[in-house]
Parts: structure tokens; C-alpha cells; sequence
């Protein structure tokens, strides 16, 4: 190879010796390349992905309005749910992310029911006490089933080994990688898609005012149910893909931080548009912690940012305005007549008040 | 029948902790209306500077002690620059609800605060980042015994210092002029400046001694461990955060009644359901409280105000 | 007593004042009528130094109130009574009063003081340990003017004393401002109430999208026809 380089470059003598070495090793990092480096990449290319799933569970109950540090308790009932499927029972990979994911959107919906008129402040602090009621129950779990190797399921506080289905039927991670970025873009558009429908329209009015949004009769109660539900099944559907990717979860992984880091995510990114949770993640997975700039630093630069983001802008970096902004700029590019929306209404009459004569 | 007693009162006795532990987060919300997610940070990020200057500097234990209080309140100074100095300019108009809703503007602050809990706790421990770390242990070396009963007075001491605390301050808030600014000012803000109080300097003020509080909670409490961990952030938070809830939030003689019975109610599930029953036990307590059917007249508008 | 000259507050973007220019003369009762949105409660709060204005003037007995704090302002002599009363509910009615000498240090006369005003509001010194929030709408009135009393103030600013009170309460408001307007009180009270407000006041304006657009003698607002159809309804003795 070296020598292909060389010739490419157009470099021979020793004098570019230097040169051609950093262009190999930079080659190397590429993904697929080299050795580690490639593995390393799409490693992380994966738990960016699955980060983005919770993440994007944490912006919808932000859209609704409400700020949730439970949601690492789908994701983790979620990634035992689908472990337990497909490593104790043989279920395939689709299926048992797909059953888990219904079981987050069914346990979330439940924990709904009884929260859903508290304030944003009593709700926030109940999330997170069930979370850790979740974690602390996935941890008396024991169930286990005679595996191949042993037995296999859920050992409380140990935790749950041996997910391998992957392994079993050789998924390599490129692969994986493959299916999550699949699943996190089949997301993405169905949550695009239904931002222009009524539904996606009725989620954020009953985020900026519910008691308007009620009164243009929105069912606001049911609708935060929905997205209750939606929320959870997304966390649990990235929890299954977790457990999949790492084949070991124990409950200490699913600790309030990481429901924490989701909301913050979310609110770094941007709530106005489902890509803004996924620019959280790229900057704190992909920005901060991969290009291992500052290590020990991370979340103190990560919070500092959404601090000062909430001080001056508090909607995230794609905020509705933006986001609106780009819309109308790439519909004017594309040439599509006018742009669409209301017209101007008529001036209103003028009521200054005349001198009589 | 005793060992039914003597968990009650090895309870009481943890409750002090807690209520100690609680003070400062119920003065935040009875004085802002605000939540400060990072006050368990905040405790932790100055008990590890106390760690520290033990651990690096054989600092005597005295000067511990008033680091710690001293950088809690230094900490305090800043995550309320950073989080909540909005909290105290309630006339201006909002720069577009960033999280909607009657109460919006609280929980814009609650975030805020998570994110500087993420700052503060990843600092701590960049400083020391062993998980065990030693801090000056005032532990007594045995119980005290009384008929049947034991009693650790190292425990007793905090409990006795929580209840000290707590109903001074509670005395002085009903009793002192400076004290009737300070509920007035909780109270109905605007009504407060008409009648010349200096509402803001109140606030911060509040805000400050809650700080300097967690400090003096952080260090009677790692008095007692010896050592204090990068746990040690959540811990206060939650059990800070029970305690003040079952008390009422901003009711200052809640949180010592509130401490006390989370401490029964964990000694009690200790005994029955172990450790983690005990953990669990506090969490579903918090919970139940939060969605009490019985509270449905709180529910709407943020609780508020100071209450002695 | 009180020139206001060119004042101008805004919310954000919106200007709720355009400029106000008034003055309210020691001694007497001066009176502001407008509509809803007229700016009125801006202009109080303005005056109590709870809004910064953009620009303009407030001299009270010659010094300037612009830039002040609201404590600086009560220690000068100046209290608002504000719209909405604004009591403090969680604390008691003798608390609320004592909470209204708060820039003042003599104890003892503060505690005469708040004899003395059970005396004028004996409904009060019935509900002496209650909490205010508890209080009727007519009692809250009464104690936010009590306490606005309480640091004796020399001039008091009242805004829509009667709103939303039932008519004998409103009676009983504007009694109290007639007996104080006797003791020598000297008030700018704001009003929507202009057939009370004709009463008592020696001076009106009227305000209306943050101007100033009439200013005369009782007889003089009385006699204007078009203030009469808009505020007065048409019931114009012929």
C-alpha cells in the first residue's frame, strides 16, 4: 500500500517520507481501514445512535411540555425486556426489539396515568423517583433459564449476561451498525413526518400553553398520554439495541445521570426539530468525548453549555425559529411557489379616536 | 418489642441526617419557588475541597469544617448567578417560555440546575477521583446505652444539631423583623418591593445560608462516615429532596418532621426488605407523595412561600 | 408635590407609556381615569419604581425618583397602594401591617400605628391573626391601604381602589380616601369608577394608549361630551 501511496502523491524521495506516513496513518482511522481505530469508530457511530433514540424520547415528553429524568427506566426495562426474549427464549432480534419497545410504551403510558396533572416541577421529581424504583426492582430480578453455556437471564444487581444473539447469528458491528442507523432514521421520519400533521401540531401547542391548547379543544390529556407512550417505546427500543450491542446490562447503567444527559441532549440540540436531540448527542458523543479533547472536562463543558443555552436560548440550538428559517429558505430554493401558510389578514379598521366637530 | 423501638429510634436518629440535609434545599424553594437540582452537587463539590485539604494537606479538622461551609457557599454563589438570578426579576417580560406552561419559568431553573449538577459532580471528582475518599471522622467509638437500647451519640449529636437548627431558624423567621422580610419577600414578591424590602439582596441571601447550610449538613454527615464518595451528591439531593416533600416544601419545622419520618419509614423497611428494600422504601415513599390523590389542591400552581 | 415629565416605559417592545407628563399638587386628591390598556398600572409601578422607565421624569418635592430603588422610593414618602391589592396571603393581617413599616425603625410607634389603623378599619383588628389570603376582597383593600399607611407615607398612590369590589365596599373605599384626603394625605388614585371619582378628586386626567389627553376641574370632565358618552354613559343632566 505504502508504495501506491507514494506513487499517488507523487512523492518518491525521503523527503516526503514524513508526509506519506501521516497520510497512511490517517487512513487507517477511516472506518473499515484500519484495525482498532475502525472498530472503535463504529462502535461509537452505534451508541450514538442508540443515545439518539433516548434522547429523542426525552424531547418528545419536552415537546408536551415536560421535563422527564425517568426515562433511562424504559430504556432499561426495555433493553431486559428484549434481552430476556431473545437470549432465554431464542426470539429473533426484530421481534424482541419490537416487543420491548411496546413494553416501554405500555410502562411509560402506566406511569403517565397518575402523573399527568402534576406541575413540571413535582413531575420532574416523580420521574426520577420512579426511575430509581425501577432500577432498584430490575435489581431484585432473578430468572434465569438453562442456556448452552450455563444458565441465562437476569441475576439482580449482577446483572444479565450472555445477550448474544448477535454473535450467534453472526451480526458483525458494521453490520449492527447498519440495522440501528435504519431503525434511528425510520424514527426520525415518522416523528418529521408527523410534525406536519395535526398530531405533531397538537403535541407542541399543549407544550406552550395547555390551557389554550384546551381551549381550541385539544385533548390534552390524551395526547400527553400519547406521547408518554411514544416516549417510552423509544427508550426502550434503544435500550434493546443496547442490550444487544454491549451483551451485558445491569441495572447500575440505567442511574438517573443518564436520563439526565437524555434531557440535556435534547435541550442543547434543539426542540424544534427531531434532528435537534441527535446534534445533542453528536456534540457531547461525537464533538467532546471521541475527539477525547479535554477528558475529565466532559460534562463540565457539556453543562455549562446547557446552562447558558437555557439563559439565552432556550429553545437549543434548533430552536422552532430556526428550524423555520431553514424550511422556508430551502422551500424558496426549491422553487415552490410562495410559501405555504396564512394569508395577511386585512388591516383593522381605524378606531383612533376623532375630535367631534 | 424492642428491636421494633430500637429501629425507630436508630431511624429518628438517621432522620436527623436528613433533615439536616433537607434545610437548605426547602429554604431554596419556600424562598425562589425554585427547585435547585444542583444543591446535592453543591454539598458534594465542597465536602471533596474538605476531603481534599485533609487528604493532601492534613488540614486540622476545624478548618475542614469551615471550608466545607465556606465553599458550599461560594459554589451556592455561583449556580444561583448561573441558574436562578432570573428567578429574581419576575416583572420582566419572559424571552419566549423555553419550557411552557404556568409554572415554566421554575422549571427552566430546574434544568438549569441539572446541567450544573453535571458540571459540579464531574468536578468533584476530577479532584479526587478515587471513589473512597477519607474525610476528618468525628465517629463516636461506641453506643450509648439506655435500658435495652442503644443509642450512637455521634448520630444523636447531628440529630440534636438538626433540630437546633431548624427550629431556630424557624423561630427567627416568625419572630425577627429580618425574618418577616424574608417570608414577605417568599411570599408575594411585588407587595414586597412596595413596601421597601430589598428583594433581591433577600434572595441571594437565602439563597446563600441554604448553601452555607449544606455545607454544615455535608460535613456532620461525613463526620460521621469518615470517608465520602462520589455518591455522596445523589444522596443528598434525594434524601434532601423526601425529607423537604414529606414536610411540605418550603415549611421549614416540615422538613425536621419530614427527615424523622423517612428515617422510621427506611429504618423499618431496612429491617424488613434489606438494603435495597430500603432504597426502594424511599423512593416510592417520594412518589406516593407526589401523586397523593389527597394533595390534588397543590397540584396545579408551584408551591410557595416560606413557611416557619 | 409630583411632576411627571415625559415618561416613558416599555415591555420589551411594546411602549405602554408614550411619554406621560402630569403633576399631582400637595394636599389634594388627583385622579387618573382611562380604559383597560391604557398604561395606568404601568405608570403606578413606574412611579413605585418597580419598571425602569426609557426616559422622562418623576420629581417628588423636587427630587428625582427615576433610577431608584422601590425601598429608596417608600423611604422618601411615596407608597402604592397596587392594583389587584397584592396583600401578603401566607402572613397575618397584623404581619401584612407591620411588613408595610418596614423601612421604619421606631417600634414603638409602629406598634401605635397599627392601633391606630385597627381603629380606622375595625374589620381588620377583627381579623387580627387571620392570614390575609383569607380575606375578603373588601377587607384585602382595606389592608393594603393600611399597610401602604403604615409607613406613613405623604403622598399615596392608589390603583383601581374599587375594582371588583361590591358597592358598598366601594362606598366605604372612597369614604376612607375622602377622610384621608381631610387628615391632610395627599392622593393620585387611578380609577375606572369616574362617577365615585367625581366626589373626591380636585383634579382629573384621563389617559389613553399611554398618553395623556385630558386634564381639568371636576366641572371641566363633567362638562366634556365625549368623555361623558365613554366614561360617564350618556347620563348627562341636561
Amino acid at each position: 500500500m505504502s508504495d501506491r501511496i507514494h506513487s499517488s502523491t507523487g512523492a518518491a524521495t525521503g523527503a516526503d517520507g514524513a508526509f506519506a506516513q501521516a497520510v497512511r496513518d490517517a487512513l487507517c482511522h477511516l472506518p473499515g481501514l484500519g484495525g482498532a481505530a475502525g472498530t472503535h469508530a463504529v462502535g461509537l457511530a452505534s451508541d450514538m445512535a442508540i443515545m439518539s433514540l433516548l434522547a429523542l424520547s426525552a424531547y418528545l415528553m419536552l415537546l408536551v411540555g415536560r421535563v422527564s429524568f425517568g426515562q433511562q427506566a424504559f430504556f432499561g426495562l426495555g433493553a431486559y425486556a428484549s434481552g430476556v426474549l431473545s437470549a432465554m427464549f431464542q426470539v429473533p432480534l426484530g421481534l424482541a426489539l419490537a416487543a420491548g419497545a411496546a413494553f416501554g410504551a405500555l410502562c411509560s403510558w402506566l406511569l403517565a396515568l397518575p402523573t399527568l396533572r402534576l406541575s413540571g416541577l413535582h413531575y420532574a421529581v416523580a420521574t426520577l423517583a420512579f426511575g430509581e424504583m425501577a432500577r432498584i426492582a430490575l435489581g431484585w430480578w432473578h430468572w434465569q433459564r438453562p442456556g448452552e453455556d450455563g444458565p441465562v437471564g437476569p441475576a439482580g444487581i449482577e446483572g444479565f449476561r450472555d445477550i448474544r444473539w448477535l454473535l450467534e447469528n453472526d451480526v458483525s458491528p458494521a453490520q449492527y451498525l447498519g440495522l440501528t442507523l435504519l431503525v434511528l432514521l425510520g424514527v426520525l421520519v415518522l416523528l418529521m413526518r408527523a410534525e406536519r400533521l395535526r398530531l405533531g401540531v397538537g403535541l407542541r401547542m399543549v407544550g406552550q400553553d395547555d390551557t389554550l391548547a384546551a381551549a381550541q379543544g385539544i385533548a390534552v390529556d390524551r395526547l400527553r398520554l400519547f406521547a408518554a407512550a411514544l416516549a417510552g417505546g423509544l427508550a426502550a427500543l434503544g435500550g434493546g439495541l443496547y442490550a444487544h450491542r454491549t451483551t451485558y446490562i445491569e441495572p447500575a447503567v440505567f442511574d438517573p445521570m443518564l436520563g439526565v444527559h437524555a434531557v440535556g441532549y435534547a435541550l442543547l440540540g434543539g426542540l424544534g426539530t427531531a434532528l435537534g436531540p441527535l446534534l445533542g448527542v453528536m456534540l457531547d458523543l461525537g464533538l467532546l468525548d471521541a475527539s477525547r479533547l479535554l477528558p475529565g472536562w466532559r460534562m463540565v463543558i457539556f453543562g455549562g453549555l446547557v446552562a447558558l443555552f437555557l439563559r439565552w436560548r432556550p429553545r437549543g440550538l434548533l430552536d422552532e425559529t430556526l428550524v423555520h428559517r431553514i424550511a422556508t429558505a430551502w422551500r424558496l430554493r426549491r422553487g415552490t411557489a410562495g410559501t405555504p401558510g396564512l394569508a395577511p389578514m386585512p388591516s383593522p379598521p381605524n378606531l383612533s379616536r376623532r375630535k367631534t366637530p | 418489642m424492642t428491636g421494633l423501638l430500637q429501629t425507630t429510634i436508630d431511624g429518628l436518629l438517621e432522620g436527623g441526617s436528613y433533615a439536616i440535609v433537607g434545610l437548605g434545599l426547602s429554604l431554596t424553594f419556600g424562598s425562589l419557588r425554585r427547585l435547585n437540582l444542583a444543591y446535592g452537587a453543591t454539598a458534594m463539590l465542597a465536602a471533596y475541597l474538605g476531603a481534599w485539604l485533609h487528604i493532601r494537606h492534613q488540614a486540622p479538622v476545624w478548618l475542614v469544617a469551615v471550608s466545607v461551609v465556606v465553599a458550599a457557599t461560594a459554589i451556592g454563589w455561583y449556580v444561583e448567578r448561573l441558574c436562578f438570578a432570573g428567578a429574581r426579576d419576575d416583572t420582566a417580560p419572559s424571552r419566549g417560555a423555553p419550557i411552557a406552561g404556568t409554572d415554566g419559568r421554575e422549571v427552566v431553573a430546574l434544568a438549569s440546575s441539572f446541567a450544573i449538577w453535571m458540571q459540579l459532580e464531574q468536578l468533584a471528582v476530577n479532584l479526587l477521583p478515587r471513589h473512597l475518599n477519607a474525610f476528618p471522622s468525628l465517629a463516636a467509638s461506641g453506643d450509648w446505652a439506655l435500658g435495652a437500647l442503644l443509642i450512637r451519640p455521634d448520630r444523636l449529636l447531628v440529630a440534636l444539631l438538626a433540630a437546633a437548627l431548624i427550629l431556630g431558624l424557624a423561630a427567627w423567621l416568625e419572630r425577627s423583623r429580618a425574618g418577616l422580610a424574608w417570608r414577605a419577600t417568599a411570599d408575594q414578591r411585588t407587595a414586597a418591593h412596595l413596601v421597601g424590602m430589598p428583594v433581591a439582596r433577600l434572595q441571594t441571601l437565602a439563597f446563600a445560608v441554604a448553601c452555607a447550610l449544606s455545607g454544615v449538613a455535608a460535613f456532620a454527615v461525613l463526620a460521621i462516615d469518615g470517608q465520602v464518595t462520589p455518591m455522596f451528591g445523589m444522596w443528598v439531593l434525594l434524601k434532601g429532596l423526601v425529607a423537604a416533600m414529606l414536610g411540605g416544601l418550603g415549611s421549614v419545622r416540615g422538613v425536621l418532621w419530614g427527615g424523622l419520618l423517612l428515617g422510621v419509614v427506611e429504618a423499618h423497611a431496612q429491617s424488613l426488605l434489606g438494603a435495597q428494600g430500603r432504597e426502594f422504601a424511599t423512593y416510592a415513599l417520594l412518589f406516593v407523595v407526589l401523586v397523593a390523590p389527597w394533595r390534588r389542591g397543590d397540584r396545579g400552581a408551584p408551591l410557595g412561600g416560606l413557611r416557619a | 408635590m409630583l411632576e411627571i415629565t415625559d415618561l416613558a416605559t416599555a415591555y420589551g417592545k411594546i411602549e405602554a407609556l408614550k411619554g406621560v407628563s402630569l403633576s399631582a399638587k400637595a394636599g389634594e386628591v388627583t385622579c387618573l381615569l382611562g380604559p383597560n390598556g391604557a398604561g395606568k398600572s404601568t405608570l403606578m409601578l413606574t412611579l413605585a419604581g418597580i419598571l425602569k422607565p426609557q426616559r422622562g421624569s418623576v420629581k417628588f418635592e423636587g427630587e428625582e425618583l427615576v433610577g431608584k430603588t422601590p425601598a429608596d422610593i417608600v423611604a422618601r414618602g411615596l407608597a402604592l397602594v397596587p392594583e389587584n391589592r397584592l396583600v401578603f396571603p401566607a402572613l397575618t393581617v397584623r404581619e401584612n401591617l407591620m411588613a408595610g413599616a418596614y423601612k421604619r425603625r421606631d417600634t414603638a410607634a409602629i406598634r401605635s400605628d397599627i392601633d391606630a389603623m385597627f381603629g380606622r378599619f375595625p374589620r381588620l383588628q377583627e381579623r387580627v391573626d387571620q392570614l390575609a389570603g383569607t380575606l375578603s376582597g373588601g377587607e384585602q383593600q382595606m389592608l393594603a391601604v393600611a399597610r401602604a399607611l403604615m409607613s406613613r407615607p405623604r403622598l399615596l398612590l392608589m390603583d383601581e381602589p374599587s375594582v371588583g369590589l361590591a358597592p358598598l365596599v366601594v362606598a366605604e373605599i372612597f369614604a376612607i380616601i375622602r377622610q384621608l384626603h381631610a387628615e391632610g394625605v395627599s392622593l393620585f388614585v387611578v380609577e375606572q369608577n369616574a362617577h365615585m371619582a367625581l366626589k373626591v378628586a380636585q383634579h382629573f386626567y384621563l389617559m389613553e394608549q399611554g398618553r395623556v389627553s385630558f386634564s381639568g376641574s371636576p366641572g371641566e370632565l363633567a362638562d366634556d361630551d365625549v368623555i361623558q358618552r365613554a366614561y360617564l354613559g350618556q347620563k348627562r343632566a341636561a
